[in-house]
C-alpha cells in the first residue's frame, strides 16, 4: 500500500478532530500532518466563560505540539497563503504554500505537498467589514477567542467597578454586521453578563440591551424553530422572549450594525430606518468570511473560482435559487471539493449553498438577515466523516460512504444562561435537522418535535459544564477519547 | 422587568435535586439525537 500524505489546515474543532481520528485508525506509514498559525488548542464554547470572568483561558485551551508529537501527528506552525491543487511546473504533486508564523522559520514559504488535503482553516473574523469595528477599542469587545474573552472581562469589569461607585451604564449585546451569524454565543453572553450584574449587586444601574440582525428573537440563523418544551409547543421567539423580558433585557431586531464609534452603535433596521444606540460596554460578533485564499494550475493560471466562492466549493448545490425553493438537498453530504476530489472542507471552511433563515431586505436594499450558523458539533461531525472517507479511500474501500448533511444531522445548543454551580443556568436547545425539511416535517417547521427540544434550568450549566471537561478530555487524546462524540 | 417565569416553575428550574435527574435525563436524551446518526438526504429524494 503506498503511503498516503493527509494534511489538515487548521486546528480547531473540526482540524483537530480530523487529525485525531486519522492517527488513531491509519497506520504510522501514513502521515498526519497539521499546519496551523495557532499552537494552542481552544475549546471555543467556553470563551463566554473566560468573557464573564468566571474562568481562565489556560482552563480552555491547551498547547498542541506536545500533544502531537506524542501521538506521532505531525505539525507546522504556519498559515497557508496559496493552493495548488495541479502542483507546478517544478512539483508534480498538488501541494500549499505555507508561510511559518513563529521561530527562526517566521515569514519563510514553503510548498507543502499532500495526497489528501483538508481545509479546516474557519472563518476570518472580519471585522473590518464593519467600520470602526475592532475588539478593544471604541468601548466594543468580542468573545470570539480567548485573548479577545480575556479583553472582554476587563472591561466588563472595569464598568462592574464604576458602577458600585453608582455609575449608570448601558450594556450592548449581539451582532456587529448585518449578516453575522453565531448569535447563539451572544446570546450566552448577553445572560452570563445579564447574571453577573446580580452577582455583583450593580443589576439596577444597568440597562442590558440585545442587538442583532435577526428578524424576530430567537433565529438564531436557523429560521427559529418550533420545539418541544415540557408539555407545551413553544417558538424559539416566544422562548427567548420569556427569557429575556424576566431578565429585563431589552431587545432590537432587524438591526444591520453598519458603524461603531466611540461608545455608538450605528445601524440600519428592516424599515430601512437609520438608528443609533449609545453604550458603555458592547460585545458584538463580527460578520465571518472566506480568507481569501487564492488557488493556481500547473501552468500558475488563477484557478480561485474553482475552490473557493468566498468559503471553499464542495459537494452543494450553489444554483441561485429563491428561498421558497431551497431544499436540505442544496446541502453538502460530503465536504468534498468538485474539481479536486482529493480536497475536503468540514466545519465553517465549507461555502453553504445559501443561509438556512429568510433572506431579508431593508426597505433600502441592504440584506439585513444572519448568515447559517455551522459552529460547534456540526464541525466535528463534519470532520469525522471526512476523515473515514478519506480512510476508506486510502484502503480502497467504498468511497464516500460516509455522509452527513446538516439537513440529516442533529445539534444541541447548550446555551449557557449564567455560570454557577447551584445559582448557574442553562437553555438546552437541540434541532433535528440542522437544516429545516419542509417536506419531511411540513407541520412542525420542518424539524421534528420531540428532537427538537428546549429546557432552562440549572441542569443546564452543569450540562455545558460536562461538556466543557468532556471535550476538552477528548482533545486531548486521553485514553478512550475516541468514546466521546463528536 | 416583568415576571414571565412563575415562582413554582423557578423553583423546578433551580432546585438541584430535580435538576440533578434532569441532567441525567438531557445527558441522555442529546446523547441519542446527537449521537444517534447523521446520513445524506439525496438518496431519499432519488
Amino acid at each position: 500500500m503506498k503511503m498516503a500524505k493527509i494534511v489538515i489546515l487548521g486546528a480547531g474543532v473540526s482540524g483537530h478532530v480530523a487529525a485525531a481520528h486519522l492517527r488513531r485508525k491509519l497506520s504510522k506509514q501514513h502521515e498526519v500532518l497539521v499546519v496551523s498559525p495557532n499552537s494552542n488548542y481552544q475549546w471555543i464554547p467556553s470563551n463566554i466563560w473566560v468573557g464573564i470572568g468566571r474562568m481562565k483561558s489556560k482552563e480552555i485551551l491547551f498547547p498542541l505540539p506536545p500533544l502531537y508529537k506524542k501521538k506521532g501527528i505531525s505539525y507546522k506552525q504556519a498559515k497557508v497563503t496559496s493552493f495548488y491543487p495541479e502542483g507546478d511546473i517544478e512539483t508534480t504533486e498538488p501541494f500549499v504554500n505555507v508561510e511559518y508564523v513563529v521561530g527562526d522559520k517566521k515569514g519563510v514559504s514553503e510548498k507543502v505537498t499532500y495526497d489528501y488535503l483538508i481545509n479546516a482553516t474557519g472563518p476570518k473574523l472580519a471585522f473590518d467589514m464593519t467600520e470602526g469595528l475592532n475588539p478593544g477599542t471604541n468601548k466594543a469587545y468580542s468573545v470570539c477567542t480567548y485573548s479577545h474573552a480575556e479583553h472582554a472581562w476587563n472591561a466588563l469589569n472595569e464598568l462592574i467597578q464604576q458602577m458600585k461607585q453608582g455609575k449608570k451604564a448601558k450594556i450592548l449585546i449581539g451582532t456587529g454586521h448585518a449578516k453575522s451569524t453565531c448569535q447563539g454565543a451572544a446570546f450566552e453572553y448577553i445572560l452570563n453578563v445579564e447574571q453577573e450584574l446580580r452577582r455583583h449587586n450593580v443589576r439596577d444601574n444597568a440597562e442590558v440591551i440585545w442587538i442583532a440582525n435577526e428578524h424576530q428573537l430567537g433565529d438564531f440563523g436557523m429560521d427559529g424553530m418550533l420545539l418541544s418544551y415540557g408539555n407545551n409547543i413553544m417558538k424559539s421567539s416566544e422562548m427567548v422572549e420569556m427569557v429575556f423580558e424576566d431578565r429585563g433585557i431589552k431587545w432590537i431586531i432587524g438591526a444591520g450594525v453598519n458603524k461603531i464609534e466611540d461608545g455608538v452603535a450605528h445601524y440600519e433596521t428592516l424599515e430601512g430606518e437609520y438608528k443609533s444606540e449609545t453604550y458603555d460596554f458592547a460585545m458584538l460578533i463580527p460578520a465571518f468570511s472566506g480568507h481569501g485564499f487564492k488557488a493556481y494550475d500547473k501552468n500558475n493560471s488563477d484557478i480561485t473560482e474553482k475552490l473557493f466562492k468566498g468559503f471553499m466549493l464542495v459537494d452543494a448545490d450553489y444554483t441561485p435559487k429563491p428561498y421558497e425553493e431551497w431544499s436540505v438537498q442544496d446541502w453538502p453530504e460530503t465536504y468534498q471539493n468538485p474539481s479536486y476530489k482529493n480536497i475536503f472542507a468540514p466545519g465553517i471552511a465549507f461555502a453553504p449553498p445559501h443561509a438556512i433563515s429568510k433572506p431579508r431586505l431593508s426597505k433600502n436594499g441592504t440584506s439585513i438577515s444572519p448568515a447559517p450558523p455551522r459552529t460547534g458539533m456540526p464541525s466535528g461531525i463534519t470532520a469525522k466523516l471526512v476523515a473515514d472517507n478519506i480512510i476508506d479511500s486510502i484502503n480502497s474501500k467504498n468511497k464516500m460512504k460516509h455522509k452527513g448533511s446538516m439537513g440529516n444531522m442533529g445539534a444541541a445548543c447548550i446555551a449557557s444562561a449564567g455560570f454557577g454551580m447551584t445559582k448557574g443556568s442553562g437553555v438546552s436547545i437541540t434541532t433535528f435537522p440542522i437544516v429545516p425539511d419542509y417536506n419531511k416535517y411540513p407541520e412542525t417547521q420542518g424539524r421534528k418535535l420531540g428532537k427538537t427540544f428546549g429546557e432552562i434550568g440549572l441542569a443546564g450549566h452543569w450540562l455545558k459544564l460536562a461538556l466543557h471537561y468532556a471535550f476538552i478530555y477528548k482533545a486531548k487524546m486521553k485514553p478512550f477519547w475516541w468514546l466521546i462524540p463528536e | 422587568m416583568t415576571q414571565r417565569i412563575s415562582k413554582s416553575k423557578r423553583f423546578y428550574m433551580m432546585n438541584p435535586i430535580i435538576q440533578f435527574f434532569k441532567f441525567i435525563w438531557l445527558s441522555i436524551k442529546i446523547l441519542v439525537i446527537v449521537a444517534g446518526g447523521h446520513g445524506g438526504t439525496r438518496e431519499a429524494k432519488n
